[in-house]
């Protein structure tokens, strides 16, 4: 049987546009002024939205037809069939305020080389799976924006966002400029622009960024960056590796800073004996240098007050709270030391038999304003205590702590460097406050006494201890509760139990 | 008053002869119920129908020239028990809800108001919540339509026939002395169009014009003997009238030659996808000019087996575009051809899912199916096929990983987020909880980083469905519920059940002022203002007088009283229900309406203090336990400027409207010691300036703020 002969060339063909937008970005707003500037140009525009929860976040989009000069079909009783969903491969325009949401449309082939011109904003509008990860959780957005680029017939992929936020002005008005410029529409610059004047809102932030939108699409001369200067090895550190010398530079500096000059020396010294050790090569030196300068330097409440004493941080806060020069700003900091934090302050012997009489859960909540004489005192007289750090509970308590992985760090460069390597990759576990600090504490305990002391002893024979630290780190980073790591601890003990079923599969 | 203003589109529904609409599908339904002379209009909000209810209640004058009454009813039932006036009186009525929860709710009603028939026609505009975009479970109203013999209509998505199945449907409602419901998908309700206007007609009964003294007649009402009498009248009568109504007015429509081998019957709602496949396959164009027949189905229900027939006949084979299951117009099709002793093939279900949204891809791939099964050659659609799945593919291979989902979450300075903070807080403490979810805002919880919510069994259910769940475990559920769910039935299903029952339970009722999730309408404890339907009733009051003996005032924002308040609910001995009511107004309508009148302050020169919050980013560690804990779309993450360490920091950017969540959270787990508030005084007053100087002096005085320390640069 045949088709029956079917004349296609009776109307021109709709033109297709999808915008993805996220709740409360306007891409109903850029999507009704799609509409009317196509009307007003005389041609026939219909569409529809999946608007999600508006206003609350999620993934949005809007699809619209535009059937050049067609306009005086839009009172007839019989108008073009829309086709209510966008189809893969059959859309001209793809309009996207957020990177994933583009390569979104990307996966479900609504950008197609074929036909498809892609504008597309590279800000990031987080998940919340990638804020909450534990570490970086976030997705390569490199990745992402070739994954864009490369299926793309044409693309204008730039941080229409950061342009949006420098002319004052909401993105969607910046994304309907450049999609002015792109030419995929039929309608002239005046269709747009009063299409934006009879919506009526915020008439003139919304045409600056029709400006900056249009401006954007136009090609620039390629910028080279300046090749970077590799910076010269420092001659007094000419026994370390070149590569760790930057980071060195920081830690020495942030320990002067932290205690005194004669402290960031002992960190120097340590680096020294740990690099001269044999087995310890440059990638174990740099990533000792950062690690030990952060476990040296760890927040404790001395530290914390002269953290928040800086000067620069006042301007840094009415920048980034967008205050005028006339405007007063104050600070008001949420602190809640618990019994750690504060009789960690006490000799050792006090703090711990304090220490043992109250619950830790035990905690001070309190608000200063560091912008005022009051808060700021409390603070100071804090900060003060910089002197007396050497004789606290805490820092006895951080001296032993890193005594103990420097010592486990020695012991296994002996017998084996890669696996020392991941030890010192390890610190990173133990970092942070109350909690946090405590639950890192606890994995970092777990995984010496179920890996490394083992394997040190000579024990879990046929476990590489560098590939399960890897694991388990990874795993510590996973969740909170740690069920992630007990799993992985297990799945260790269980394959060393069974060398030869873990051998055959 | 809803978030969005219509004042625009109201005054498209004045719209006269001669003149062109333009809007959205399911405006575009409310000026066709005006155009129909429609005596009274009622209804409950929910996605994808709100907008007529919403654009209504504003339109005041519009109503009250025609003599409108309108109704925001407490819940479908209500609603739907509304049309019983036009079961006795010539009253055209029309009322909205979504489906397919809003029909289950209503079904009592529906039974009941389907039984006796109605005089006057009654509208049922249904808005079929099913595919993508979807809120709810995925059933089909169809189901309702079938059991109680209403008739349903599935119109072609285009705005002249949305506005002409209204106009329609009234006409074959009173044809039938039956009510008929017209479904609408999320795309038509959404979809942007025009159709040539009419006049509006007013009703000759109606709120101007009122009725006289009130019949009786027995035979009107639901109740035996004579709903024997109706069964038998449903069947005799009216269902052969409606199928007569159908076919004289070719509610149905016909596309593509009227002979052929093959064809497709598809339901109207669906024809626009179709005909998009069956252009790209070269067998149709962007007018529906198919080349193969076409039984387009306006009305689902009922079928008129004579129209069938005369389609079917002469035909191998017809495909049935259908979407979700059971596959209602297949089996009634596949009987229809039975009983008419028609040899055709009937395919459907068979090429095409059975669950599941009919997209482009599905339809197409079913289409291609169905075609090369009868050696119609479909090259471009079997091409297009293999591209979209190669496509898919390699972009899934470049990625290396699936891309993340984005699901809605709870709003920047959200009263309800907290209330999980301090109920994730709890939970380290006293272990997990069963925790009842509920239909709202509040749902979001149950995605990340809350992750609370054991079941969902329906609007205001919660509590109804934690109550054997209290009686078999350790610890009290917690129920959650918005004041939308306790106003719509929670307070008798849930509370008064509870009380009634003495069941150990907490419930907590989310007091944000409004029906937020649907688009901010006012419910019954909505504050009285102006532009407000409210009427302020007192929730707390409400459960006192039914008895509850437990009930706390939280006030949301205050996670440590939450917290505190939620550990004694569930832990502390006692008997019977625990009701926390955490007080906190929907920040969307807070915004909406403190923001103009802020920026306006600031332009007179009036002092007024903005507030937002602020991670340290030298002493945030980059765990980011803070944002598993809030969750705030405004609390974000950016890279770490500290050479030493290489995750992402903690970050607040300007979306921030200082609620104080975070910082709350910081200090009830215990977190870190980064967050700080920012105020920012616009238009300090002379003393404000003042005792700045005064205080800066000092401060320097006393040493004034470090400075921070010179990096230590290599020599170069």
């Amino acid at each position: 049987m045949s088709n029956a002969g079917i004349d296609s060339s009776r109307h021109p063909a709709p033109i297709k546009v999808l915008i993805a937008a996220l709740g409360g970005e306007g891409g109903g707003v850029l999507a009704s002024w799609l509409h009317s500037a196509a009307i007003l140009d005389g041609h026939l525009a219909h569409g529809t939205s999946i608007p999600g929860v508006a206003q609350r976040t999620g993934a949005t989009t809007y699809y619209l037809e535009i059937v050049p000069g067609a306009g005086q079909r839009h009172a007839s009783t019989a108008p073009p069939v829309l086709a209510l969903n966008a189809a893969p491969g059959e859309v001209d325009l793809v309009v996207a305020s957020e990177l994933l949401e583009g390569v979104r449309c990307v996966q479900a082939g609504l950008v197609t080389p074929e036909r498809t011109t892609l504008i597309l904003s590279t800000a990031r509008v987080y998940t919340v799976n990638e804020k909450a990860a534990m570490g970086d959780g976030r997705l390569d957005g490199e990745r992402l924006r070739q994954v864009a680029e490369r299926f793309a017939r044409a693309s204008l992929i730039a941080d229409l966002g950061a342009t949006a936020r420098e002319l004052g002005c909401p993105i969607s008005s910046v994304l309907l400029g450049a999609i002015a410029a792109s030419g995929v529409l039929p309608m002239p610059e005046a269709a747009y622009r009063q299409a934006i004047a009879q919506e009526g809102k915020a008439v003139e932030a919304n045409l600056r960024g029709f400006a900056g939108g249009l401006a954007a699409f136009r090609p620039r001369p390629a910028v080279t960056p300046e090749p970077r200067r590799a910076p010269a090895p420092d001659p007094r550190l000419a026994d370390l590796p070149v590569a760790a010398h930057a980071v060195l530079a920081e830690g020495l500096a942030r320990l002067a800073d932290y205690q005194d000059e004669a402290y960031a020396q002992d960190y120097l010294g340590i680096v020294r004996r740990f690099a001269a050790m044999p087995g310890a090569d440059a990638a174990l030196v740099c990533e000792l240098v950062r690690h030990l300068a952060l476990r040296m330097s760890v927040e404790d409440v001395i530290r914390v007050a002269q953290l928040k004493l800086r000067a620069a941080r006042l301007a840094r806060v009415r920048a980034e709270a967008k205050a005028e020069a006339s405007d007063i700003v104050d600070i008001t900091e949420y602190l809640k030391p618990g019994p750690e934090e504060i009789l960690g302050l006490l000799p050792p012997r006090a703090g711990r038999a304090l220490l043992a009489r109250v619950s830790h859960t035990r905690a001070f909540a309190m608000t200063v304003r560091t912008t005022r004489v009051s808060g700021f005192l409390r603070l100071r007289a804090l900060a003060a205590l910089r002197g007396w750090r050497r004789k606290t509970l805490r820092f006895a308590e951080e001296e032993a702590w890193r005594r103990r992985w420097l010592g486990l760090i020695e012991r296994a460069l002996a017998a084996d460097p890669a696996a020392a390597r991941e030890i010192v990759a390890l610190a990173a576990l133990v970092r942070g406050y109350g909690d946090t600090y405590r639950r890192g504490a606890q994995n970092f305990e777990r995984i010496v006494a179920e890996l490394i002391e083992p394997k040190l002893a000579g024990g879990l024979a046929h476990v590489s201890l560098a590939d399960a630290l890897v694991q388990a780190r990874v795993a510590a980073s996973k969740d909170p509760e740690g069920e992630a790591l007990g799993a992985t601890l297990a799945a260790i003990a269980d394959a060393a139990a069974r060398p030869r079923a873990a051998a055959a599969e | 008053m809803a978030e969005v203003s219509f004042a625009k589109e109201i005054e498209h529904l004045k719209l006269g002869d001669g003149e062109t609409f333009y809007g959205e599908g399911i405006l575009a339904v409310t000026k066709a119920l005006l155009q129909s002379g429609v005596a009274y209009v009622g209804g409950y909000q929910g996605a994808p129908v709100s907008h007529l209810l919403d654009v209504l209640v504003e339109a005041e004058d519009v109503l009250s020239d025609l003599g409108i009454h309108i109704e925001t009813c407490t819940n479908e039932a209500a609603a739907a028990a509304m049309l019983g006036a036009s079961i006795n009186y010539p009253l055209r009525g029309a009322v909205t809800w979504k489906s397919i929860v809003g029909t289950n709710v209503a079904a009592d009603a529906l039974s009941n108001l389907a039984s006796p028939g109605v005089i006057g026609g009654a509208l049922i505009v249904v808005g079929e919540d099913y595919g993508e975009g979807a809120s709810v479970i995925q059933e089909r109203t169809h189901a309702f339509a079938v059991k109680s013999q209403l008739w349903l209509i599935d119109p072609r998505p285009n705005l002249p026939s949305l506005v002409k199945a209204v106009e329609m449907g009234f006409e074959l409602s009173e044809a039938s002395n039956t009510p008929v419901m017209l479904e609408l998908r999320i795309r038509a309700c959404h979809m942007f169009g025009s159709f040539p206007a009419k006049t509006n007609v007013a009703a000759p009964h109606s709120a101007k014009h009122r009725l006289g003294a009130a019949p009786f007649n027995y035979d009107r009402l639901s109740h035996p003997p004579v709903t024997f009498k109706q069964e038998v009248d449903k069947v005799a009568r009216r269902l052969p009238a409606a199928q007569r109504f159908i076919v004289e007015h070719g509610l149905n429509e016909r596309f593509g030659p009227t002979a052929g081998e093959v064809g497709i019957i598809v339901q109207g709602g669906l024809f626009n996808v179709l005909n998009g496949r069956m252009t790209l396959a070269g067998l149709s164009d962007a007018d529906g000019n198919a080349g193969l027949p076409i039984l387009c189905l306006n009305v689902v229900h009922p079928l008129a087996p004579e129209e069938i027939v005369r389609f079917c006949a002469g035909k191998r084979a017809v495909l049935v575009v259908e979407e979700g299951g059971p596959d209602f117009l297949e089996q009634a099709i596949g009987q229809i051809l039975r009983k008419g002793d028609l040899n055709v093939t009937l395919h459907g279900k068979d090429v095409l899912p059975m669950a599941g949204e009919y997209t482009p891809a599905v339809v197409g791939k079913g289409l291609a199916d169905f075609c090369r099964r009868y050696g119609i050659p479909t090259p471009a659609l079997d091409g297009w096929l293999g591209r979209v799945a190669a496509q898919r593919a390699e972009v899934e291979t470049l990625l290396g990983a699936p891309l993340p989902a984005r699901p809605p979450t709870f709003c920047v300075g959200c009263p309800e987020r907290p209330v999980f903070s301090a109920m994730k807080i709890l939970r380290r403490e006293i272990g997990p909880v069963h925790v009842a979810a509920d239909i709202g805002c509040h749902a979001f919880a149950t995605f990340e980083p809350f992750s609370q919510g054991n079941s969902i069994l329906g609007y205001g259910m919660s509590l109804a469905s934690a109550a054997a769940v209290s009686g078999t475990q350790t610890n009290r559920p917690v129920s959650v519920m918005g004041d939308g769910g306790f106003w719509h039935n929670g307070l008798i299903t849930g509370a008064a059940g509870a009380v009634f029952n003495r069941t150990d339970n907490v419930l907590v009722v989310m007091n944000n002022g409004y029906s937020s999730a649907t688009g901010q309408q006012d419910i019954l404890s909505s504050a009285q203002a102006k532009d407000s339907r409210g009427i302020g009733l007192d929730i707390e009051g409400a459960l006192k007088s039914i008895g509850v003996p437990w009930i706390r005032r939280v006030r949301t924002y205050g996670i440590a009283g939450m917290v505190r308040t939620l550990r004694q609910a569930i832990t502390e001995p006692g008997k019977g229900l625990r009701v926390i009511i955490a007080d906190g107004e929907c920040q969307l309508a807070r915004q909406r309406r403190i923001r103009p009148a802020v920026e306006k302050q600031v332009r007179e020169g009036k002092r007024v203090v903005r507030q937002r919050f602020w991670v340290d980013p030298e002493v945030c560690t980059g765990d980011h336990s803070c944002i598993r804990l809030s969750g705030c779309p405004s609390l974000t993450v950016k890279p770490n400027e500290d050479p030493l360490r290489s995750d992402p920091i903690a970050h607040v950017n300007n979306d921030c409207v200082g609620c104080g969540v975070c910082g709350e959270v910081a200090h009830a787990a215990q977190l870190c010691p980064s967050f700080a508030r920012i105020d920012i005084v616009r238009n300090p007053t002379a003393f404000d300036r003042l005792r700045r100087r005064l205080g800066d002096w000092l401060i320097a005085r006393l040493g004034g703020p470090s400075a921070a320390p010179q990096r230590l640069q290599p020599a170069e």
